[in-house]
């Protein structure tokens, strides 16, 4: 009651004028400015202070925005010369001098315009600790000796612990405040993957991929090279409206039942799915979630990824498909001999459509959901509205049990992202991200063509180890320097060869993509193993056939020669 | 003395040898015949990804199909066998089924390093564990069906 009441005092008119007239305090001359880093970057949250020469306390203060841009406000012009501090945790200390001259011109138009003042970093302490953070998160996961989750929660907590109780006793371990490491978490992804979650789970309980993959086996007669590559197609189609993930966890059972039943090598349809699955990802916004991170992070739209992607992805996936008839071809050779009755009929009762009226209406929110992804590029608006807002229409229509839908949100999910969106912040607010986009910078030397090269095959080869959302969405402040610097990079072109880097270099171990672990585990089920030798024989070949197939697609696409 | 005779299977060729070792012993000694699937998502808890998917109906599913085949495979030798599928840790499963189903003798596959993560030594622990808390006899087999009997 007591905050109601507090809220309406503070929503009345006279309230909110008065708050106004307060901010509003009128400063008559003003100093503004813009900070920026060494790379051009915004630097945000430094201290500026203006002292007159000799004095110890500040005339005005003020604070860098989320642009750089800053003001001193005066209520009269300085009498002697002002000296301007700039202050950072991670930057050196600058100040400028404004002379007689300066304060002529601040006395006569009421405002001086510094222009922009760069701000040298510096290594302090805190970048060692959000270093070492950083690595320790992404080995966690990587060893699977947390779960990710915790992993980048562990990151998140030591950060902030750190920042507070560390930055108390010594100013060099300070990373940021409570604030601005929320300010790194990307709410349009957030939003994005819940609206997917709840569309998806009302999709997948209709048993329509069961149903595909069966017909797929019908279809096939038998000969399993066509069996295989159906489902092949099956799995990149669907990755790329769903996300790999989701159509692999219903792929995978339905197709080892199928092997199982026709004594085929299970491997010989499991792994050429799951690679089909990680590269068809990539043509949509939606397709995996590092799609969805980059999108929203660089503004490309669910129509930009269509177009400049699905070309490459089209050709990768026959190249692919050729690999995988020649690499299995003595388990295709084989013709099967079909299953018995009993099993046909259990078989096909496993893959009903299960509810008719539900597809149908879940069919017709997904296409709307599509065409406001891209009708909505024209209005400017997020893809994470028509998400939520397809999500809200299939619990309206379908009307579902509310508590279910919520509770098949994958919660542990977005709380990863929230953490690992706030660690990777960390490293960004240090300098690291910095010091390597310099670093990558020098070796690319404004060559766009080398550029993607380095992006692709790099970012490509690191996430056939490494966790690839957590390593996209440490790259995009790079990324974001390089397309910012190299000419013709405008076209943002680095994006999406970190997309298809991060996504294709997925298919080189076992260990590179969640989708990839997650058959393996359904695999298990049946004591049949996907080992990491086996995985690799198959996985890296197809990684470095379809890499080169994403560069040269880029370079053809972008006309970069 | 017709006892029942539980035998849990994952299904897939290299399962073959333990599924016909428990259904020879049906044979043998004229007992009932189950067979038991344990799905286990404990793998998931690995993954970030979004798991929207209700992934444990779709392994039951499977389970109920894999069985399936396993009940055909005993119906061509004659035995009428019955599936059961279960969620969880495999061991507690293990020890309930046992407990509510009279269970006399237990057949376990050790499976092989290229066909599951755990080491043979892991179920030749599992197996001592499961007769010293139940009581009931064990038949270990093996790829190469050399099985031998802890009770011996």
């Amino acid at each position: 009651m007591l905050i109601l009441v507090f809220l309406f005092f503070l929503l009345i008119p006279g309230n909110a004028s008065a708050f106004q007239a307060a901010e509003d305090q009128p400063t008559e001359y003003v100093v503004v400015g813009r900070l920026i880093d060494a790379l051009g970057q915004p630097v945000v949250e430094a201290l500026i202070s203006g002292y007159i020469d000799g004095q110890e306390e500040p005339l005005a203060e003020g604070e860098s925005q989320e642009d750089g841009s800053w003001r001193l406000g005066f209520s009269q012009v300085p009498s002697e010369d002002l000296r301007i501090v700039f202050k950072h945790p991670h930057f050196n200390s600058t100040s400028i001098h404004l002379g007689t001259v300066e304060r002529s011109q601040l006395a006569e138009d009421s405002v001086y315009r510094l222009g922009e003042t760069t701000l040298q970093r510096k290594i302090t302490p805190a970048f060692w600790i959000a270093t070492i953070i950083f690595i320790s998160v992404i080995l966690l996961i990587a060893t699977e000796r947390l779960h990710s989750t915790t992993a980048a929660l562990a990151g998140f907590s030591a950060i902030f612990l750190i920042s507070y109780i560390g930055g108390a006793l010594n100013p060099g371990l300070y990373i940021f405040g409570f604030e601005r490491g929320l300010s790194y978490i990307n709410w349009e992804v957030i939003f994005l993957v819940l609206g997917m979650m709840i569309l998806v789970a009302v999709i997948e309980n209709t048993g329509i991929f069961q149903w595909l993959a069966f017909q797929a086996y019908r279809i096939s007669g038998g000969r399993t090279w066509l069996l295989v590559l159906i489902l092949m197609t099956i799995t990149a189609v669907a990755s790329a409206l769903l996300d790999n993930f989701t159509t692999m966890l219903l792929m995978t059972p339905i197709s080892l039942q199928i092997a199982l039943a026709l004594g085929i090598n299970p491997l010989a349809l499991i792994i050429p799915q799951v690679l089909a699955s990680n590269v068809g990802g990539i043509s949509t916004l939606v397709g995996t979630p590092t799609n969805i991170i980059i999108g929203a992070y660089a503004g490309i739209s669910f129509t930009d990824f269509l177009v400049n992607q699905t070309g490459g992805v089209v050709i990768a996936l026959i190249a692919m498909g050729a690999f995988i008839l020649f690499y299995y071809r003595k388990d295709f050779r084989k013709r099967s001999g079909g299953m018995s009755v009993a099993l046909y009929e259990k078989l096909k009762e496993n893959s009903q459509v299960e509810d008719t009226n539900a597809l149908l209406k879940a069919g017709v929110v997904f296409i709307l959901v599509l065409v406001g992804f891209v009708a909505g590029e024209s209005v400017h608006m997020v893809p994470a509205v028509p998400a939520m807002a397809g999500a809200t229409l299939v619990l309206i229509w379908l009307k579902p049990d509310v508590h279910h839908m919520i509770k098949s949100v994958d919660w542990t999910t977005l709380v990863f992202f929230m953490a690992l969106f706030t660690v990777v912040g960390a490293i960004q607010e240090v300098g690291l991200l910095s010091l390597i986009a310099s670093g990558m910078s020098n070796l690319i030397a404004n060559n766009l063509a080398l550029g993607i090269f380095v992006v692709v095959f790099g970012v490509g080869t690191l996430s056939t180890a490494i966790a690839n959302i957590p390593l996209a969405a440490s790259m995009l402040p790079i990324i974001n320097y390089l397309t910012l610097t190299i000419p013709g990079a405008q076209s943002l072109v680095l994006y999406y060869a970190l997309s298809m880097g991060a996504a294709m270099g997925g298919n080189g171990l076992l260990i590179g993509g969640e989708a990839n672990l997650v058959t393996a585990g359904i695999t298990e089920q049946t004591n049949t193993r996907i080992t990491f030798k086996e995985f690799m024989k198959v996985g890296l070949p197809v990684t470095y056939i379809t890499l080169i197939i994403g560069f040269l697609w880029l370079l053809l696409r972008f006309n970069i020669y | 003395m017709a006892t029942t005779i539980l035998c849990p299977t994952r299904g897939g060729q290299s399962s073959y040898p333990n599924q016909d070792r428990a259904i020879q012993l049906a044979k043998e000694r004229g007992a009932d015949l189950v067979f038991l699937y344990v799905s286990d998502v404990q793998f998931l808890d690995h993954t970030a990804a979004p798991k929207v998917v209700d992934i444990e109906t779709v392994l039951d599913e499977m389970g109920d199909f894999l069985l399936t085949m396993a009940i055909e495979r005993a119906d061509k030798e004659g035995i009428q066998a019955t599936g059961i599928v279960k969620r969880g840790s495999f061991r507690q499963v293990l020890i309930e089924v046992i407990r509510t189903h009279s269970i006399g003798i237990v057949v376990i596959g050790k499976s092989r390093m290229d066909t599951s993560s755990l080491p043979p030594e892991y179920f030749e622990k599992l197996a001592e564990e499961i007769r010293h808390e139940t009581g009931v006899e064990i038949v270990m087999t093996q790829e190469s069906d050399s099985d031998k009997s802890l009770n011996d």
